[in-house]
């Protein structure tokens, strides 16, 4: 009987504090840590079209397109496949593609997901954070050629 | 307190013989939707609102906030959505039966409300066996659950039919015997007289309230009544985590909405008994005696909602053997020391 | 001396020398059955023929103490298929051994091992699933991921992936057809708790013979969602694309725990070691996945148990809000962290360093309070111990012959935790205890998850501490790791570590190429979910579920 009236005060007790933990988004925007992976943002200026985040995507999402001359053409992700693993944010020499803190993104159809170039240029920065600032990618560590033979994909 | 039922009443502010039939027949009808609207604005507030912000209260959540004042108006949109629901009626369904149950949860729940006093001379009738009365509506609830348990099709249905009749049994025969405890203080079955008895003083300003008179009593009937309403420990005959809403599974759109609805009209009538035989139904100070009616059954709302919270749900063969075992025993107790009290005390 | 485990004396057991295990000793004892010996990374292998595998398999348990089967592999070669039994001991898991049973191309069938091993018939129906190998004397041999009506088998080598599949919904078949499933007493009803039901955690189905409201049979169905995880790491490169997977087996917050299964594995496999600073940063981030994936677990079990939707499950999920808070600082996601890489980790902690360190001390803090909180309002419970305590009891042999590990076989007080027994990261390092509990019930299970959130704790304390006066000119987060790994072809290992819910194992063949030729899954909520039959028969439908729940299994993981 203790233990009911124990478990009884304990609810109450929260009850009465009056204190909430959940937010009444979006009037209020939950925090969103500067490391946070969202919808992917491209530059066109930046790319050099090494395809090396198409060659790392897990499953397929970066589509490339390039003429007889290596010029690309069209860039298209599809961000309702993307598992947002950050691999070709971390890949890319260039900076070219980001992962931006964004994570508000709806479509009425699945195809609407599938961004182009275009679209992915206009994806706009989360709250003016810059990504590359707050992820400092230690890009020293991460492209190490190790004891072996060198390889460059 | 005491004045005339609430039909004469009527009749007598609407200037007609109070002797006539028709006319008694007229006002007890209009005074019946009264109090049934009464009863149904409390359920529709406590369903999709208060039960909400109670809940989200306990939780450390914010809850409906979005709609009105204090997402008051949820409760419209709420009636909408679920009335403009499409009614599915599964294949197989017992059709008279399963069509009847909902009304039935419904309807006897609102039936008891007749001989309560409300204060203020709300009250429908007054009869000798009031409280006869309202423990037969109360109880007839189950026979619904069967109906909508058996009549579902639905194997989970059925099990949470046979499980809402056997704790009904169980705790049904507790409940009267403690029931009976307070008939045997008041010496009358009839719920004004049960009221009048609880207004003397009993210690200075305390007011000789049975839950003060004899608390034991009180306590064993807000257990019972717990299980009478089905709330946590006891929501056995609903068990959403076992057997996935019981009697309601299949139950969709308006049948839903009554089956819902009388859930709660059963808590309010169980407030209201516990508030008329154990907390001197409408008195108390300043305030109408409606207001404090309504704050009585509130509170015994909000009390199983509090245990709803905090308090786990016991298994179908504990439950039997709580109320057989243990309920039964102590209110057959409490009754005779109630009896041997009383009896020496009058001599 | 916390780490010190309790000692059996196992020393009557044949091949145990104070330096290991002595496989000559081994192959004596099994003489003219062990064919020829392999030498995987973690062990030895003894092959053996397709017929003696109860035979040698007993001996092992009855002679040389294996008494934990901890995972079936099958696969298929250019010239024959191959089961592999890993074989450990619940005492000492470093001690291993593999036993290799090949059988013939166009006629694949051994003997089964489920009549030792109970475990043995899940893996074993898995991999005659996945594969197509027979196993003759099995008790049950079907499907158990894909459906009855599936032609083919997904991981052998001429499986034809664009082959059309038919599998029949048979919505329309009778029910009460099987409603008399168990002959012996006709008053019985069938009854399908699940795939759609509030309790079972996910898409489980539990076909449930029911004799009033007590359980007369009772087998769970597994496979909806069912993910080819296995076979999308076999396309995956080790180097990049395998490690955003294990995130998604365990979904429910245990991803690092996950990502280290398959980077402990892939870094012996390469001969990769990993700095000390990012052990240290691997340790407390696991740890706190842990807390989370515990939190969880403790408030779903209190769903089930409370019903409805009550505070309890609130306060579990706001607990474990802030450890994700933690988390999603550190790594960037909430639940896919993706966060551990061969060689180390993706990023060193977020800046500033010290803000960091005061956000998780202040966690800490809080939490002896919160389990204060949640004892007052669970444990504590009369009705809640009336309701767990002796209730879902499993017994410490049960627990061995399922293979059932974590908290399941820490509250059946079976003291089994790989953190401890088979060392990795930086826990030996630490001072931490391991956590059972005698009572093999509900309670125990629940109770060994809270006490194993103070035990976390701890050890995310000592590893803040650590990492605080780390210097700074040495924190090395990332070894150096070839660009493109290829481990040299026929190299096999199987590595496990203490996942959320217990031993989660990988057992990676590789081929000389960037992709492993086999990549075999062992999901600990798989091994632990074999239990429920023997836990909840001849008990009630509410003890079942919170069996269930107290198990605590994640159909991602279960189904893969």
């Amino acid at each position: 009987m203790i233990g009911i009236l124990k478990s009884m005060a304990t609810t109450m007790k929260h009850a009465l504090d009056g204190e909430t933990f959940t937010v009444e988004y979006p009037d209020v925007a939950p925090e969103v840590s500067p490391r946070f992976r969202g919808v992917h943002k491209w530059s066109q200026e930046r790319c050099i079209w090494c395809r090396q985040c198409e060659n790392v995507c897990p499953n397929n999402t970066i589509q490339i397109v390039m003429d007889e001359q290596r010029n690309g053409e069209q860039y298209n992700l599809h961000i309702g496949q993307c598992i947002y693993c950050r691999l070709c944010e971390e890949v890319c020499p260039t900076d070219a593609i980001l992962l931006t803190q964004n994570f508000e993104f709806t479509a009425d159809t699945k195809d609407e997901f599938a961004y182009d170039k275009e679209q992915l240029k206009n994806v706009p920065w989360y709250k003016d954070i810059d990504p590359l600032e707050s992820r400092e990618p230690d890009r020293g560590a991460w492209i190490g050629e190790g004891d072996g033979e060198v390889d460059y994909q | 307190m005491q004045s005339a039922p609430l039909p004469e009443t009527l009749a007598n502010l609407l200037r007609l013989d109070p002797n006539s039939t028709v006319v008694m027949i007229v006002t007890s009808l209009i005074g019946a939707a009264l109090i049934g609207t009464l009863m149904m604005t409390n359920t529709a507030l406590a369903g999709p609102w208060a039960k909400r912000k109670i809940t989200a209260a306990f939780t450390d959540r914010i809850a409906v906030d979005r709609i009105g004042p204090y997402g008051l108006f949820i409760i419209v949109a709420d009636a909408v959505r679920l009335l403009s629901k499409e009614l599915i009626v599964p294949e197989g369904v017992d059709r008279p039966a399963w069509d009847l149950a909902p009304l039935v949860i419904a309807s006897t729940a609102l039936l008891g409300f007749a001989v309560i006093p409300m204060g203020n001379g709300i009250q429908l009738a007054d009869p000798e066996v009031g409280l006869a009365y309202v423990f037969a509506t109360a109880s007839m609830a189950s026979v619904g659950l069967v109906m909508a348990g058996y009549a579902s099709n639905n194997k989970y249905s059925f099990l949470g039919g046979l499980r809402a009749v056997a704790q009904n049994l169980a705790y049904e025969i507790p409940l009267i015997l403690t029931g009976a405890s307070v008939v045997i203080f008041a010496g009358s079955l009839q719920m004004s007289e049960i009221v009048a008895a609880q207004q003397q003083s009993l210690i200075g300003p305390l007011p000789s309230w049975y839950a003060f008179v004899n608390p034991f009593a009180f306590v064993l009937f807000m257990i019972a009544n717990l299980a009478e309403v089905g709330r946590n420990p006891f929501d056995i005959p609903e068990a959403p985590t076992e057997i996935v809403a019981g009697y309601q599974t299949e139950y969709s759109s308006v049948y839903f909405v009554l089956i819902y609805l009388g859930e709660f009209i059963h808590i309010f009538l169980g407030g209201a008994i516990i508030a008329t035989i154990f907390l001197g139904g409408p008195a108390g100070p300043v305030l109408p005696g409606i207001v404090w009616f309504l704050i009585k059954i509130w509170g015994v709302f909000l009390f199983t909602q509090w245990a709803r919270s905090a308090v786990p749900r016991v298994r179908i063969d504990q439950l039997i053997e709580i109320g057989w075992k243990g309920m039964l025993v102590l209110s057959l107790a409490n009754l005779l020391l109630t009896a041997v009290i009383v009896g020496v005390t009058v001599q | 001396m916390s780490l010190e485990k309790p000692s059996r004396d196992t020393a009557l057991d044949v091949g145990v020398t104070e330096d290991g295990l002595d496989y000559d000793a081994l192959a004596d004892l099994l003489g003219g059955h062990v064919l020829d010996r392999e030498q995987h990374v973690n062990a030895e292998g003894f092959v053996i023929r397709p017929d003696e595998v109860q035979e040698v398999l007993s001996t092992l348990k009855e002679e040389a103490g294996f008494d934990h089967c901890s995972c079936v592999t099958a696969q298929e070669y250019d010239d024959r298929y191959e089961s592999i039994y890993h074989l450990r001991k619940y005492n000492d898991p470093t001690q291993e051994l593999s036993i290799i049973v090949p059988s013939p191309k166009d006629d694949p069938h051994n003997e089964s091992a489920a009549r030792v091993y109970d475990t043995a018939d899940w893996h074993e129906r898995e991999a005659y699933d996945l594969v197509g190998i027979d196993y003759d004397d099995h008790p049950d041999l079907r499907r158990i991921l894909l459906p009855e009506t599936w032609q083919g088998h997904p991981l052998s080598q001429d499986y034809n992936q664009d082959q059309p599949q038919i599998v029949s919904l048979r919505e329309h078949a009778n029910p009460l057809d099987e409603d008399k499933r168990s002959e012996d007493d006709p008053d019985t009803m069938f009854v399908n708790i699940g795939p759609h039901h509030p309790a079972t955690h996910g898409v489980l189905h539990v076909e449930t013979v029911l004799d009033g409201e007590q359980i007369a049979d009772i087998e769970p169905d597994i496979g909806y969602l069912h993910r080819c995880e296995e076979q999308m790491c076999q396309q995956g490169t080790y180097r990049h694309q395998i490690m955003p997977y294990p995130d998604r087996w365990d979904y429910i917050s245990a991803g690092i725990l996950n990502e280290w299964a398959y980077a402990r594995a892939a870094e012996d496999l390469a001969d990769i070691e990993v700095p000390e600073y990012a052990q240290v940063i691997r340790t407390m981030s696991a740890e706190m996945c842990r807390i989370a994936s515990h939190e969880l677990a403790l408030a779903t079990f209190a769903l089930d148990v409370f019903g409805d939707f009550t505070a309890v499950f609130q306060y579990g999920i706001r607990d474990r809000e802030i450890v994700q808070n933690l988390l999603e600082d550190l790594t960037g996601q909430r639940l896919m962290f993706n966060y551990l890489r061969l060689g180390g980790v993706a990023w060193d902690l977020p800046e500033p360093r010290e803000e960091y360190f005061e956000k998780i001390r202040d966690f800490l803090d809080d939490l002896p309070h919160k389990l204060e909180e949640i004892h007052d309002l669970v444990t504590g419970n009369e009705i809640f111990q009336m309701r767990c305590v002796d209730t879902g009891v499993l017994s410490k042999d049960q627990v061995k012959q399922y293979g059932a590990t974590g908290p399941v076989a820490r509250g059946s007080g079976v003291d089994y935790d790989l953190r401890r027994d088979d060392p990795y990261g930086y826990y030996d390092e630490l001072d931490w205890n391991v956590v059972t509990e005698e009572g093999g019930d509900n309670f125990s299970r629940v109770l060994v998850r809270l006490r194993e959130v103070e035990e976390s704790a701890r050890i995310i304390e000592q590893c803040v501490d650590l990492l605080e006066q780390w210097p700074e000119d040495d924190r090395e987060i990332q070894a150096n790791v070839p660009r493109t790994l290829r481990p040299e072809p026929d190299k096999e290992i199987y590595r496990s570590v203490e996942g959320a819910k217990g031993e989660l194992g990988i057992y990676i063949r590789s081929d000389g190429t960037d992709k492993p030729a086999r990549f075999k899954i062992r999901s600990p909520c798989f091994s632990n979910l074999q239990t429920l039959p023997e836990m909840s028969q001849g008990e009630y439908i509410p003890d079942m579920i919170a069996s269930l729940g107290s198990l605590d299994i994640v159909l991602g993981e279960v189904d893969r």
